[in-house]
């Protein structure tokens, strides 16, 4: 769905680039999580994805980035928009109107879809979110989370095929984190859709994601399954990822001798294979 | 927790009249406002106003509002009172008098500023910016460009009042004591707060353009709009009221 | 000192966001308040620095109703460190950001230099560095640094570690872990359950505006109706330990049900295995 080669860009006012020969491909339909540390250029990369960068930002852009079959730097903005949905990290900023089913209308009403399909296209984003019974609210006396699915069920909306998310649950609390995960990847099941997500809560990729990579310095040091990933702990933990503790249990164990099995991702599978350890 | 200028639900009439309806009205009366200088027509106007702000339940916010111009009219009152001789002498200054004419041309003042006043910010109050910007480019053939930029600029107000507020908070925590002093003193400890507003504001406004650039900004026409704002015979009524009282305003004495 | 008795506030005198609030911190304590979005956690932090004030009930800092504390009284007893570092920093260099609290005080003097360049040599920074060039981790710290400056015994932190990478995380959470063995008594709202679970001792869980539990960490963090009750999810390690018992029973009362941490039930397997 995704293929990006030799991806190089430098922002015009910075002096190195923020990513470097970067080669991806993101399959149809995948789940992606993208990690590191602070800096290390992951919201770059996402900029990269959805044309963000070079139609919106100035800079030298080397490689080529291609959606579909559209090359972002020869497509524009808005016809890269109309294949990958953008959730941004601020979602006040995001958000443009003042009643959540206004929110949900104004990119079904850019994109000119049919007048006869926009109701059927809000009710069935805001149901993807769980958030029907919120249709007829003022946005701004909704809590973080509720404000969250709003903005991605303002995007899904539109159908995109790809989705791209920059740490969609940096003000929520685990609860509503996970819950927002649920929804995006029973919603991407059910549709096919790509989903790219940049996150800092490693356990929840971890969890969700098919995919793993891991950003560093501007380069993509893993891009595999979490399980292969998460098996270089240390390494991870060097860059400024820490695995998720039952990941790091099962490790700690696996070197003791103790435990031969697979790397284990989340709490469901570190339990099962240490009830095998102590049986 | 409502902000300033943000839209409150609601189902009365002027909730669900045409958008366009509300802002001519609104402008109309203000202008109406300011056509006469009839005190008892200024005072049925500030009533009729005030009557407004009840039927849709705003009261409270109308009554913060009326102080807030009130102490902005009350400086133009002063300053008509003390320039302004007229009518009967009754004191006398070094470089003219305030007479009668004075006190009804500081008192219409005062009456005119609050009555124009409540119908435009009401209008706010009972419309979705969203609704605003459309109807404005539906009926009133208004760029929708033109349209989303005023909308934006209202939608963030409380957006950057809110940073402001958490601001000030923290500052407040560091042992900044904005509720000392006089006003001068208040001026002085903000003015270092206002870099990081902007920082902020700078931040957020880019981000906002380009959030809106990747939902199809450019592609936004005039038929693009899904609601539509038929005109009713209320707003008929309501902007035949409005042209009567501007009328009324120009007529009485 | 830090004493809620039975408060009650609310946000714009229009929603009431804490309904009947009691409880006390006593100094040097390493308290985290967790809960879901909304429960009161930030309106709690803010009663306990003054700035907002109880419409019911009393909040007594050292015995004394924050109503009758100048906000820069408060100041000098409770550091408050805001979520967003943007909102506090103000400055055009690093210096002149620690030093804005002591000019906000009215303190000056050779004292209050050496104190600032102190701060500086301990978190590494560079004096003359633009703070709104620094990364938002490096921001994270500077607004640190201005509160540990001004040495309160008290440090309030809402969510001191969002928006902060691992390594960025780590840091700040050393020196509030520094800060506390030096007898600061730390008061945090954490959204992150394994930084509650290695760094606080003592749990507050808030649902609704209410304290429904408190208690040692482990013990409030085990406890299966606060879960439930307060939408938690525990730590990795505790959520292990919890599962497993239920999943074997004849592991209840194996030491793997009762460890708490890595270190812990990295042994029991071991123990367990031994056997």
């Amino acid at each position: 769905m995704i293929q990006i080669q030799d991806l190089t860009f430098r922002y015009r006012e910075g002096e190195e680039p923020v990513v470097e020969d970067i080669t991806l491909d993101i399959p149809d339909g995948a789940f992606v999580g993208i990690t590191g540390a602070a800096g290390s250029g992951k919201s770059t990369l996402t900029y990269a994805m959805n044309g963000i960068i070079p139609h919106c930002y100035p800079g030298d852009f080397y490689g080529s980035v291609t959606v579909g079959s559209l090359d972002t730097c020869e497509t524009s903005l808005t016809d890269i928009s109309q294949l990958v949905g953008s959730v941004c990290q601020d979602i006040d900023s995001q958000i443009v109107t003042s009643i959540v089913e206004d929110e949900v209308l104004y990119g079904l009403e850019n994109f000119g879809v049919p007048h006869d399909q926009i109701e059927a296209r809000v009710t069935e984003a805001l149901d993807a979110m769980g958030i029907l019974d919120l249709k007829d609210r003022v946005i701004s006396s909704l809590s973080g989370g509720q404000k969250q699915k709003v903005a991605i069920a303002s995007v899904l909306a539109l159908r995109p095929k790809v989705l791209v998310l920059d740490e969609p649950t940096a003000e929520l609390d685990p609860a509503s984190s996970r819950a927002v995960f649920e929804l995006l990847a029973h919603y991407a099941e059910e549709h096919g859709t790509t989903v790219v997500v940049v996150e800092q809560k490693i356990a929840l990729l971890s969890e969700f994601a098919d995919m793993l990579v891991i950003v560093d310095q501007g380069r993509i040091k893993f891009a595999d399954e979490p399980r292969r990933v998460l098996a270089h702990s240390e390494e991870l933990l060097a860059l400024g990822v820490n695995c998720p503790r039952s990941t790091t249990l099962m490790n700690r164990l696996a070197n003791v001798g103790l435990y031969a099995g697979p790397v284990c991702c989340d709490v469901q599978e570190a339990s099962n294979a240490l009830l095998e350890v102590i049986a | 927790m409502n902000g300033f200028l943000e839209y409150v639900p609601g189902d009365s009439l002027l909730h669900r009249l045409n958008p366009v309806t509300k802002i001519v009205f609104a402008v109309v009366f203000a202008i109406s406002c300011f056509c006469t200088s009839n005190l008892i027509f200024l005072a049925v106007l500030l009533a009729a106003a005030i009557g407004l702000a009840a039927s849709c339940g705003m009261l409270k916010q109308t009554a913060g509002l009326m102080k807030a111009v009130f102490a902005f009219s009350i400086i133009l009152a002063v300053l008509l009172l003390l320039t302004n001789p007229s009518g009967d002498v009754l004191v006398e200054l070094p470089w003219g008098y305030i007479g009668t004419g004075s006190i009804m041309a500081a008192v219409a003042t005062i009456l005119r500023l609050e009555a124009a006043a409540i119908p435009l910010f009401l209008t706010f109050y009972v419309t979705k910016m969203t609704d605003m910007s459309n109807a404005a480019v539906k009926v009133l053939h208004v760029p929708y460009k033109y349209a989303f930029t005023f909308a934006s600029t209202v939608h963030f107000i409380p957006v950057f009042m809110n940073d402001m507020r958490s601001i000030m908070e923290a500052q407040t925590a560091r042992g900044v004591e904005f509720d000392q002093g006089g006003i001068v003193n208040k001026v002085r400890l903000m003015v270092p707060l206002c870099v990081p507003l902007l920082v902020s504001s700078v931040r957020k406004t880019n981000s906002a353009a380009i959030a809106a650039e990747v939902r199809g900004f450019d592609l936004r026409t005039r038929e693009s709009g899904y609601k539509t704002y038929p005109f009713t015979a209320a707003d008929l009524a309501v902007i035949v009221l409005a042209v009567a009282i501007l009328v009324a305003a120009i007529i009485v004495p | 000192m830090i004493e809620f008795r039975d408060v009650k506030a609310s946000y714009d005198k229009d929603i009431q966001v804490l309904d009947g609030v009691s409880f006390t911190i006593q100094d040097g304590e390493f308290v985290a308040f967790v809960g879901t979005n909304g429960a009161g956690k930030s309106t709690t932090m803010r009663l306990m620095n003054g700035l907002l004030k109880p419409d019911a009930g009393q909040v007594l800092l050292d015995g004394v109703p924050t109503t009758e504390l100048k906000t820069s009284q408060v100041a000098k007893r409770v550091g408050f460190l805001f979520q967003n570092p943007d909102s506090q920093i103000c400055s055009g260099t690093v210096r002149e950001e620690l030093m804005f609290g002591f000019k906000a005080l009215g303190e000056s003097g050779p004292e209050v230099e050496a104190r600032v360049d102190g701060v500086i040599r301990e978190f590494g920074f560079n004096p003359d560095d633009d703070p709104f060039l620094l990364n938002r981790g490096t921001r994270q710290l500077l607004a640190l640094a201005s509160i540990v400056v001004l040495a309160p015994p008290v440090i309030i932190l809402d969510e001191p570690t969002t928006g902060l990478d691992y390594k960025e995380c780590k840091k700040v959470m050393d020196i509030i872990s520094r800060l506390h063995e030096a007898g600061t008594t730390i008061v945090m709202v954490c959204h992150d359950m394994e930084v509650v679970a290695d760094f606080a001792k003592r749990v507050i869980v808030m649902t609704a505006g209410r304290v429904v539990d408190d208690g040692p960490t482990f013990e409030v963090l085990r406890n299966p109706q606060t879960l439930t009750r307060a939408s938690l999810i525990p730590p990795q390690v505790v959520d292990i330990s919890i599962a497993l018992p239920l999943m074997d029973e004849r592991l209840a009362a194996s030491p793997v049900a009762f460890a708490n941490t890595l270190d812990e039930m990295q042994a029991a397997v071991v123990e367990e295995v031994g056997e």
